[in-house]
């Protein structure tokens, strides 16, 4: 735990947000849970919690014993799984069991927090106790019991992940590796990982809502790499959903392949483009992550509420041009970003961050949504139990534009494509933000031209918005394996966009003069 | 309390091979974390958590797995490494997955490390507040502080782990970290931000909390009226506070993992004048105080001082045992534990004198870097270096090319070696560089 806060601390930089591709062995999943003991359809998951109504109200009550504006209680479980295919065996697995309950308290803008992973009531009370000592005032009235709101229906699954075992995830590994060595004769080696969870929250909140979610996620990468002559290159693709064992099917996992393929090999012909600025056309899919660094994160109501975010004072400004749209939607079935109840147990639903150019609503939590007078957007979320929660996005997009990706790449002269990218960052408070392009084209003169490979973009949020001149008409978002880090948690989010051009972007490169 | 803990590893060692496992090794790990932050005069967040958790590793009909949890009821314990064994039979087997040998475990060094400070379990709310106001009452003050954030950290951990084949050990550490970030108003809408934060395990070794946010505001001002640089070839300082994580993406895939998977470009240069002869990397696990100090590895292997790199010359890689067996490479550790970096005679004025016109790197934004091939490219801020001296304050620039090139060009190390980290690295002179900006 303190290697993680150091790291963050030292490496981090003030009031920075980062987007990566997952690490290749961080990956979640899952095995043989024992099943949901109770039918009762009002409380399977206090069953699976081993907790009632009476017991819910009662740490309630020690929670707000002190006083509270808002609160909630946060039960989770989560099971994961991962598995490792190298060298043509699966010979290593991993599984991980996460059980505790998180205990918030909210007065004001101050947060008192504390969580338990024994979930028995003496040491519940005691979190409780500890989590209220923010707050001096006296009791506030906390209900008795808790109303269970309808479970959302985004991710439904018929076969959960705790009923696949390693013997029918085993067959799928080798199937991708094996389809993956056919399609060049250069590539040497390919490895497998796989990952797949289930997650169980229960939230109770101060206002007497009881919220229950089950939200499996899956992913699966393969990573490519193949030698010619003295020079390798290494490559890979995934998918990521949340979704169950069935969505893997061959022609998923086919196109997963080929991009992993190409990738690697195009690596052998790419070049690092010129250094410096230049028109960068992002290519339809995960070029989102432009929208996810040089807006989102700005738009995030916890920066905005305390000033220091570039956005603060652009509420119902003109930012971009009359075709640009971007929005923050978790109702978007099974994608990764998706969810039903954000983490205090608000409906997730569709936040329209700039609508027509013009710049609309940031993405609020609680705190945010009473500061500043509205209904949160249900855009509080947290890594686990062990955190509180904080304005995150979900999915992110650009609605479609009038123009079609022949017309950019034609109204480019010297510039450059951006297809496939690793991670990103940016600096909330000056608006600088950065994505890692791992394969991408050189345009010239209104074609395509070169491969290139391994640069850095760097722009400025509101000045990038302004500069986005070119919107195509097939947007789409993105299946891979996005996650999301903001001062120290990790979630996952999905990001798609059209194709569109930047007019001027810093574009990292060879031969500065 | 590790006592407690030895025999709770122990416990699930002995259910593993209950249930089946030829061999498993065991850690039970327990923390305590609070966090206090403040923010333009008032607590803004208290957090205050205790946790706990297992890790099991278990070797079965030649099969090997690895699982987690933070339920340790006995019930639940129970049948979580009954699963535990059975997912690792469901597995396929590996000649190269054994338990750590025995004699890895052997002359575990019984150096005082001293990474426990008893005070910091006497922390109480008001010693907290205090840091926090005497931070608030710098970091605000200036006519253009829209919002700083006070931050106190402080923890204590304690773990301890067993093998089947006779491995056991114990560890206990402490932390206390505080600083600032301070956000203050720009041109138009910008916001120029930046903060510091200093750490420790003896609250005794820390600056002054108000020394510590004056230093969060010095260089959230010094970012005021940023603009972007120029796309030019020059010379890079890197300072070096962020000089470590520089090094760190040189030494991701110095790792035997990475060189038997084909994936690093280290795979041929043990032994070899890969890097400048001012590149010194020594793994030294036996610092004390050090914030990687250690006794053992995540494998038990006893923790020795590991030259990496030697004026220049590659001397070992992170080999652990199982990518060691498959690449027929002996271990050393898997994972890294202080990194200390050769230091020179200069301290950074002087360094700068020396550089005389470049750019001064003080911050990374983003980027990446290839593992395979080490080409990179990274978002940068900082300043213009000019007559020697530090000039304006720019960003929105990029720094590219390949990494080993660059470590081949690095001219210069300073003596002035930033020690909140577990990479001790001092400030690095870089010629010939790429940026793109303007």
């Amino acid at each position: 735990m303190t290697i993680k806060r150091r790291d963050f601390l030292g490496s981090v930089a003030a009031g920075s947000a980062i987007v990566t591709m997952p690490g290749f062995l961080s990956g979640c999943g899952v095995q043989t849970a024992t099943a949901i003991s109770s039918n009762t359809p009002e409380n399977p998951f206090m069953d699976w919690f081993g907790v009632d109504q009476g017991t819910v109200a009662r740490v309630m009550s020690e929670l707000t014993a002190r006083g509270a504006d808002t609160a909630d209680l946060y039960f989770q479980h989560s099971r994961s799984n991962s598995l490792t295919l190298e060298d043509g065996i699966v010979s290593s697995a991993n599984s991980g069991i996460e059980q505790g309950v998180g205990l918030r308290v909210v007065i004001g803008e101050q947060t008192g927090y504390a969580f338990t992973e024994d979930l028995t009531l003496p040491s519940m009370l005691a979190a409780a106790r500890t989590a209220s000592a923010i707050a001096t005032g006296s009791q506030t009235v906390a209900p008795q019991s808790f109303n269970p709101l309808a479970t959302g229906d985004l991710y439904t699954t018929t076969v959960p992940w705790a009923d696949v075992g390693v013997d029918q995830k085993l067959p799928v590994m080798k199937y991708i590796e094996a389809t993956a060595k056919t399609k060049d004769t250069a590539i040497e080696k390919v490895a497998v990982y796989w990952g797949d969870a289930d997650e169980r929250v229960m939230i109770a909140t101060l206002d007497g809502k009881l919220v229950t979610d089950h939200r499996p996620m899956a992913r699966v990468t393969v990573v490519v790499t193949a030698k010619k002559g003295e020079e390798t290159q290494t490559g890979y693709s995934n998918i990521a959903a949340r979704e169950e064992f069935s969505w893997f099917s061959e022609a998923r996992l086919e196109k997963m392949i080929d991009e992993a393929v190409d990738r690697t090999m195009i690596q052998f012909e790419a070049i690092r483009p010129p250094a410096g600025e230049m028109p960068v056309i992002l290519a339809s899919g995960a070029s989102g992550i432009l929208l996810h660094e040089a807006i989102g994160h700005g738009m995030e109501a916890d920066f905005n509420r305390k000033g220091t975010s570039i956005y603060s004072d652009m509420i119902g400004k003109k930012v971009a041009e009359p075709f640009v749209t971007v929005v923050d939607q978790a109702d978007i079935p099974r994608e990764r970003g998706a969810l039903n109840y954000d983490d205090e147990g608000n409906k997730a639903g569709r936040t329209v961050m700039v609508e027509n150019g013009v710049l609309k609503s940031y993405l609020h939590d609680q705190i945010s949504a009473k500061q500043y007078g509205i209904s949160p957007t249900g855009s509080g979320r947290r890594e686990s139990y062990q955190y509180s929660p904080m304005p995150r996005m979900s999915c992110t997009f650009m609605e479609d534009g009038p123009h079609t990706k022949d017309e950019i790449v034609a109204a480019v002269d010297h510039g450059i494509i951006c297809e496939t990218y690793t991670n990103g960052q940016v600096q909330i408070g000056a608006g600088d933000y950065t994505f890692y392009v791992k394969n991408g084209w050189l345009v010239e003169n209104g074609k395509v031209t070169a491969p290139i490979k391994d640069v850095n973009i760097i722009g400025n949020g509101p000045e990038s918005l302004k500069r986005i001149t070119m919107v195509a008409n097939d947007a789409r978002l993105d299946t891979g394996g996005w996650t999301c880090g903001k001062n120290g948690q990790s979630v996952p989010v999905s990001q798609g966009i059209p194709t569109v051009l930047v007019s001027k972007m810093t574009v990292g490169g060879e031969n500065a003069s | 309390m590790p006592a407690d803990l030895t025999s709770k590893a122990q416990q699930a060692v002995e259910l593993a091979k209950g249930a089946g496992a030829a061999e498993a090794s065991a850690s039970i790990t327990q923390s305590r974390d609070v966090t206090f932050e403040y923010r333009d005069g008032a607590l803004e967040k208290v957090k205050d958590t205790k946790s706990q958790g297992l890790g099991i590793r278990i070797y079965a009909d030649g099969r090997y797995s690895s699982h987690q949890t933070t339920d340790l009821s006995a019930s639940r314990l129970k049948s979580f490494i009954a699963e535990a064994v059975a997912i690792t039979k469901a597995l396929e087997p590996d000649e190269f997955r054994r338990i750590t040998p025995a004699e890895l475990f052997a002359n575990q060094p019984g150096d005082d490390l001293d990474l426990v400070d008893a005070s910091i379990a006497a922390l109480n709310r008001d010693r907290r507040l205090q840091w926090c106001e005497a931070i608030d009452a710098v970091a605000t003050d200036h006519e253009r502080v829209i919002s700083a954030t006070a931050g106190v950290y402080d923890g204590s951990s304690q773990s301890a782990s067993v093998s089947s084949n006779g491995f056991s050990g114990s560890s206990e550490s402490t932390y206390c970290w505080y600083g600032s970030n301070i956000t203050l108003r720009d041109q138009g809408d910008k916001r120029a931000s930046d903060g510091y934060y200093v750490g420790g395990q003896h609250v005794a070794d820390l600056p002054d909390a108000a020394n510590v946010a004056a230093t969060g505001l010095e260089r959230a001002l010094s970012r005021l009226n940023s603009e972007k640089g120029p796309t030019v070839k020059t010379t890079m300082l890197v300072d070096s506070r962020v000089a470590g994580s520089l090094i760190r993406r040189l030494l991701g895939p110095a790792n035997a993992r990475r060189v038997q998977q084909g994936q690093s470009y280290w795979a041929d240069l043990v032994g070899e004048q890969a890097f400048s002869d001012k590149l010194t990397i020594i793994d030294n696990p036996l610092i004390k105080r050090g914030f990687g100090s250690r006794h053992f590895d995540s494998e038990g292997i006893s923790a020795k001082v590991i030259p990496i790199v030697e004026n220049g010359v590659v001397k070992n890689l992170y080999v652990d045992t199982y990518y060691g067996r498959k690449a027929d490479m002996q271990p050393t550790t898997g994972s890294a534990s202080n990194r200390v970096i050769g230091t020179g005679e200069k301290s950074l004025q002087e360094l700068m004198a020396d550089v005389g016109d470049g750019v001064y790197v003080t911050s990374w934004l983003g980027g990446n870097a290839d593992n395979t091939t080490g080409d990179f490219s990274l978002g940068i801020r900082g300043h213009m270096i000019e007559n020697g001296e530090i000039g304006r304050p720019v960003g929105e620039m990029n720094v590219t090319g390949n990494l080993r090139d660059l470590f081949s060009r690095l001219d210069a190390t300073g003596n002035d070696v930033y020690p909140y980290s577990s990479t001790l690295s001092p400030s690095l002179v870089f010629s010939d560089v790429d940026f793109s900006g303007a």
